[in-house]
């Protein structure tokens, strides 16, 4: 294997051991509230803020998987998202594979 | 920066998906071009680091969070079409599985913190690189700052265009002047620095191993 590929690998390695730290916090980011922060602070929540709120259920709601503590929720999240992003990334190689063979 | 679905109004979000979907036409192209076997499980391993290093929440005063996005990392080691292409799938896998951001938001969050990061942080790069040593450090630093500008510009612009008869907002409440100064702080001062932080620390590792190979094959 190449050696950047395993440096990046290890560097991978540590933040996924590492990623409950994320967890230190809960607070949510500036303009990422849930419709009931603007239900407090405006007194309304914007008509189209209501209609169009959320259009599928995630799997892992915010990193969480419901029925299990916060960490372990947070290193399925990690780990999931990470396969994920490999496995698009492997279903891409094969398509461009086989534009490549067939040039 | 993650605008979850609801947030922006349906002429935004349309004229954002008219934007976005010939950009990622013409990046799948570049994929096509500029991929191989051999570059394809690093730009993989980068990929992950990406959505991993968004998990890393931050915490800033005034009761809310943030984290870096490790989209400059992605474009300086590869190309910028590249990483943009890699950011929008964490993005699109953010959304669709965690909640994190939405779906009709998808390509405006793909605008700001995959197109206008990578090629931000890959051109700050370029320009900086012969110049000094932390020239990965100011591209993290930078391309994130430019995504939160677009992104509070985005959302700012949304109370003055779309609101009832009443002036009531129908979606982002917020104007220009609150979202801003609001996003910009936070990210200059911590996201930012967390961003470029983790460029330089990663872009260093892989440079040591790769100059170290070099060494090895001309000692041999």
């Amino acid at each position: 294997m190449n050696k950047k590929v395993k440096v990046a690998l290890a560097v991978l390695a540590v933040m996924l051991l590492a990623v409950p730290i994320g967890l230190l916090t809960d607070a949510p980011a500036w303009g990422e509230w849930d419709n009931d922060y603007y239900k407090k602070v405006l007194g309304f929540i914007p008509k189209g803020m209501e209609k169009f709120h959320s259009f599928i259920n995630p799997i892992l709601p915010d990193y969480s998987l419901p029925g299990t503590n916060d960490v372990v929720g947070y290193y399925v999240s990690a780990i999931v998202g990470a396969i994920l992003v490999f496995a698009i990334w492997f279903i891409i190689g094969k398509i461009l594979a086989k534009k490549h063979s067939n040039n | 920066m993650h605008i979850p679905d609801g947030y922006l109004s349906p002429t935004t979000v349309a004229v954002s998906y008219a934007i976005m979907i010939p950009l990622w036409a013409y990046g799948f192209k570049k994929l096509k071009e500029k991929l191989d076997e051999k570059t394809l499980p690093l730009l993989g391993t980068l990929s992950a680091l990406s959505f991993l290093i968004m998990m890393f929440n931050v915490p800033v005063p005034g009761g809310t969070s943030g984290h870096a996005i490790g989209t400059a990392l992605i474009a300086i080691m590869f190309d910028p079409w590249i990483a943009f292409m890699a950011v929008s799938f964490v993005l699109l896998i953010q959304a669709v599985v965690f909640g994190d951001g939405g779906i009709s938001t998808w390509a405006v969050n793909s605008f700001d913190m995959a197109f206008i990061a990578a090629f931000v942080g890959y051109y700050t790069f370029k320009y900086l690189k012969d110049k000094t040593k932390f020239a990965p450090f100011i591209a993290g630093w930078l391309s994130i700052n430019v995504a939160a500008l677009s992104d509070s510009i985005i959302l700012g612009i949304q109370p003055i265009f779309w609101h009832d008869a009443a002036g009531h907002p129908l979606y982002f409440p917020f104007g220009l002047s609150v979202a801003i100064p609001s996003m910009m702080i936070a990210h200059l001062f911590v996201f930012g620095v967390v961003d470029g932080a983790f460029t330089q620390i990663v872009y260093s590792f892989l440079q040591k191993r790769a100059e170290q190979k070099i060494k090895e094959e001309v000692a041999i």
